[in-house]
């Protein structure tokens, strides 16, 4: 659907006369709605001058594990445009801008302060006492005037004076510019400001205009953008105009002002970009991967500003408006204005006894408390006393929403899922395009509140497949810890069968009092069983050398090799010394007699081969010297000594004992 | 033919490990919290695949996973004890008050999921985003340090709430804005 010619719009108009939707068809977007305008009052009268209140509050959003540096502390005096807080340079999360003082005074305090958000949670703010002195810092963002050639160059200028998205998402402007030049063709500026009562971008529009065309100028000549569309609502005359006789002026980039129809959700990203250039956005794709760069009117103000004076945002212009309002008026309201303090500025009928509305009475929320501040995203506070509570009707399915979504969902069908709690169904029809227009609430004849079911819906899937990542996260680290307990235990289990080895071989040969030693540290049975494998892959050679067949099992690991190797050594030792002793373990003497046989096996066959080397290895297999006439004594010998050894242990323990206790009395 | 033709598909496309085991480890909460008397959630999803369980004793995953279970195994859904079924809480993490802590580290042993960390005489901590609020940990405190939290909303973690069919008077939220309101003057 191409843009109409005048004859055609005539013919729809009238049939728009009898059937009110024929309006739809002379925008190029889906569905969309007409509610009244409310927008002439706030227009009637001038911008109110900037009022400066007693507290400024300036509530600083992280978001998780985002890391701030304070640049101000408590009880320091600062200028206008002075730089308060900043990401840290270890940051790696997330994108935040600084935030700056908008008038000079003193930091009265950093505490929790209420966010304006409909959750009425509280984030870490700044509290400004001003000293209405309105001592500035000229050039804060220290800029040279000069445009900047290169992208990068603007997004750090944009970065630093804080400017974020004035239209309402608030997504800071410096991320959503590309690294590199000549990704852009097209720079869109968006002053369709569709929600009923906000007239502050037409205002802004009115008497910026230069300033806004040459801060579009600035990023289109950065950015190497071919030409410059600017998209104003029909409702606006004024505003065209100015904006047309501003852009007559600029030579550089072709700029084309052009009106649109004045239809709810014009001001959408997306539906502007469809409206102006014909491009449909892929879903899940931003306007950057279609070449296309959208910003509001009032963001490209403040980049002015801050490209050519160093001025960073402090303040915005905000349109105070509602029913309840004998003047709404539009003013430049300094960051951190509680809305309450503006809302009275307006001489409201009676006392404002409800929750004021942050935003258009479409896409806005109410604030939990009255006196929440003014914040970079907030370009309307709505004083508008709550209708009176609709009951909600059965969906009758009249496919009302169906019609009126701009972004060509089903919202029926959305209703019914999100009700019932089917939310991957839910998630299957597309709910994270839904713009939260509020479209489909405005035209059900039931009254149901359907945007409210989506956006619970979207943060139910948000919650949904956070779990399921943790769980996924869960069940990795738990799978990791059973394997590590699996394989602390098999080290445990080796290095005690070592350990034991180690003790069996010492204990018989050397005095046992001191080769048993209560604690033997880790270190030394690694060491032992260290050795112990070393000699085994020697000994294992031998027996096969030797040709006996000791090995019952074939099959075995090298590490129950090394064991029994160890255990055959130990033996050989004990057996050398008392293979004539009766000794009560039979199979220490059978394996020992069978390491004797094996050793001395070794020690013919190496004294064969050489005679004049005597390998490390040999010397471990074979410490005492070969005899097989042993003695009995030195066995009653060890014994003796094992039990002298036991006695002195247990006295020993005795005195400690009498030690401790006598310690426990003094205590 | 087609026997020798089935026979060798067998061999070719022979699954490993059971499938309905992992298809219940995948929808089960992975607190590995051991309360339904298996060491945790893929001993118990090995269990059901093999019929030995019963679909309903998974009690941090409550009815929604028991009726999964049921419909993955073909067994009766069965409804859960009514007496922990009532108990049944919106998920917390432990906390670790670290004045009161000795570094006994017998809560990092009992720990599924290494979630805490600590050595022995020194403060120990729970790493939030790790914790899945098994619980196994605070019944093994010797100072009973530990205790089950509720994560803190933040703006981030803020859910808007689900419309009710029948919406309240708006007046009465207001009232509450005006005193507090009030307070705040």
């Amino acid at each position: 659907m191409m843009t109409r010619s005048p004859f055609s719009r005539t013919i729809i108009q009238g049939i728009a006369a009898v059937y009110p939707m024929a309006k739809r068809w002379l925008h190029r977007f889906h569905g969309g709605i007409y509610p009244k305008h409310h927008k002439s009052r706030s227009l009637q009268h001038p911008i109110k001058e900037t009022f400066i209140a007693e507290t400024l509050t300036l509530p600083i959003k992280t978001t998780r594990g985002q890391k701030i540096e304070w640049l101000v502390q408590v009880g320091d005096t600062v200028q206008k445009n002075q730089c308060l807080v900043q990401a840290a340079k270890e940051n790696k999360k997330g994108f935040f801008v600084p935030l700056h003082a908008p008038t000079s005074g003193t930091i009265k305090a950093i505490t929790e302060a209420e966010f304006p958000h409909p959750s009425g949670l509280t984030t870490q703010a700044i509290i400004i006492a001003p000293d209405f002195k309105q001592t500035t810092l000229q050039n804060a963002l220290k800029v040279s005037g000069k445009q900047p050639d290169s992208p990068q160059k603007l997004k750090d200028i944009l970065l630093h004076a804080g400017i974020v998205g004035l239209g309402g998402a608030g997504f800071p402007t410096y991320a959503k510019i590309p690294a590199q030049k000549d990704r852009i063709h097209t720079l869109i500026i968006n002053g369709a400001e569709c929600e009923p009562f906000i007239t502050c971008d037409d205002v802004l529009m009115q008497t910026q205009a230069e300033p806004i065309l040459q801060g579009a100028e600035i990023v289109a000549q950065a950015l190497g953008v071919k030409q410059i569309v600017c998209g104003i609502e029909s409702n606006k005359p004024q505003a065209i105009q100015a904006m047309q006789t501003a852009a007559n002026q600029i030579k550089s980039v072709p700029i084309t002002v052009k009106t649109v129809e004045a239809v709810y959700p014009m001001g959408g990203e997306k539906q502007l970009v469809l409206e102006l250039t014909g491009i449909e956005m892929p879903v899940k794709t931003h306007a950057i991967d279609s070449g296309l760069l959208v910003f509001n009117v009032a963001t490209f103000a403040a980049i002015f500003k801050a490209v050519t004076q160093g001025e960073p945002l402090t303040q915005r212009l905000v349109t105070v408006a509602g029913f309840e309002l004998q003047t709404p008026y539009n003013t430049y309201a300094l960051l951190g204005t509680p809305f309450i303090d503006l809302v009275n500025a307006g001489q409201p009928k009676n006392p404002i006894q409800y929750p004021l509305i942050m935003g258009g009475p479409m896409m806005g929320f109410q604030v939990a408390h009255n006196e929440v501040p003014v914040i970079k995203t907030t370009n309307c506070i709505l004083a508008n006393p709550p209708e009176p509570s609709t009951f909600t009707m059965p969906c009758i399915r009249c496919g009302e929403c169906m019609d009126a979504c701009p972004v060509n969902l089903l919202p029926q069908q959305l209703y019914w899922h999100s009700q019932a709690h089917e939310f991957d169904k839910v998630e299957k029809l597309n709910v994270f395009d839904c713009i939260e227009c509020g479209c489909c609430s405005y035209v059900c004849p039931s009254h149901i509140p359907l945007v409210q079911y989506y956006r619970h819906a979207k943060s139910e899937i948000k919650t949904l497949h956070a779990e399921q990542q943790a769980a996924e996260l869960a069940k990795q680290r738990y799978e990791f810890r059973l394997a590590r307990i699996e394989r602390e235990k098999q080290e445990r289990e080796a290095r005690l069968k070592a350990k034991k080895e180690a003790v069996k071989k010492h204990s018989p040969t050397a005095e046992p009092g001191k080769s048993a030693p209560k604690k033997p540290s880790v270190a030394a049975a690694a060491a032992r069983a260290a050795a112990a494998k070393r000699a085994a892959a020697k000994a294992n050679k031998n027996t096969e050398h030797s040709g006996t067949d000791e090995q019952k099992s074939p099959p075995l690991s090298a590490r129950q090799k090394a064991i029994e190797t160890a255990q055959k050594q130990a033996a050989a030792k004990v057996g050398s010394k008392v293979a004539t002793a009766k000794d009560p373990r039979d199979s220490a003497k059978k394996s020992a007699k069978k390491a004797a046989v094996i050793a001395a096996a070794k020690r013919r066959t190496q004294a064969q081969k050489t005679t004049d080397t005597i390998t490390t290895e040999e010397k471990k297999v074979t410490p005492q010297p070969p005899s097989n006439i042993a003695t009995a004594p030195p066995l009653e010998d060890a014994k003796a000594k094992r039990q002298k050894a036991m006695e002195a242990a247990k006295k020993r323990a005795a005195e400690r004992k009498a030690r401790q206790s006598k310690q426990e009395k003094t205590e | 033919m087609f026997g020798l033709l089935l026979g060798y598909a067998a061999v070719r496309f022979k699954v490993e490990g059971n499938p309905m085991a992992e298809q219940i480890d995948k929808i089960l909460p992975q607190t590995q919290c051991g309360q339904c008397n298996y060491p945790g959630c893929k001993p118990y999803a090995e269990a059901l695949a093999k019929g030995e369980a019963d679909v309903n004793l998974c009690i941090p995953g409550g009815n929604e996973v028991m009726l999964s279970i049921a419909e993955i195994t073909g067994l009766e859904p069965k409804a859960l004890d009514e007496s922990v079924a009532a108990e049944h809480t919106p998920k917390e993490t432990a906390f670790i008050d670290e004045d009161v802590c000795i570094g006994c580290v017998l809560c990092i042993k009992a720990c599924p999921v290494d979630a805490i960390i600590g050595a022995t005489k020194l403060m120990h901590t729970v790493i939030q985003s790790e914790c899945t609020g098994c619980d196994k940990c605070a019944p093994v405190c010797p100072v009973d340090c530990i205790e089950m939290r509720a994560p803190e909303t933040t703006l981030e973690t803020w859910q808007w709430p689900e419309p009710t069919s029948e919406p309240k008077p708006l007046a009465s939220q207001y009232l509450d804005v005006n005193s507090t309101t009030e307070q705040r003057q």
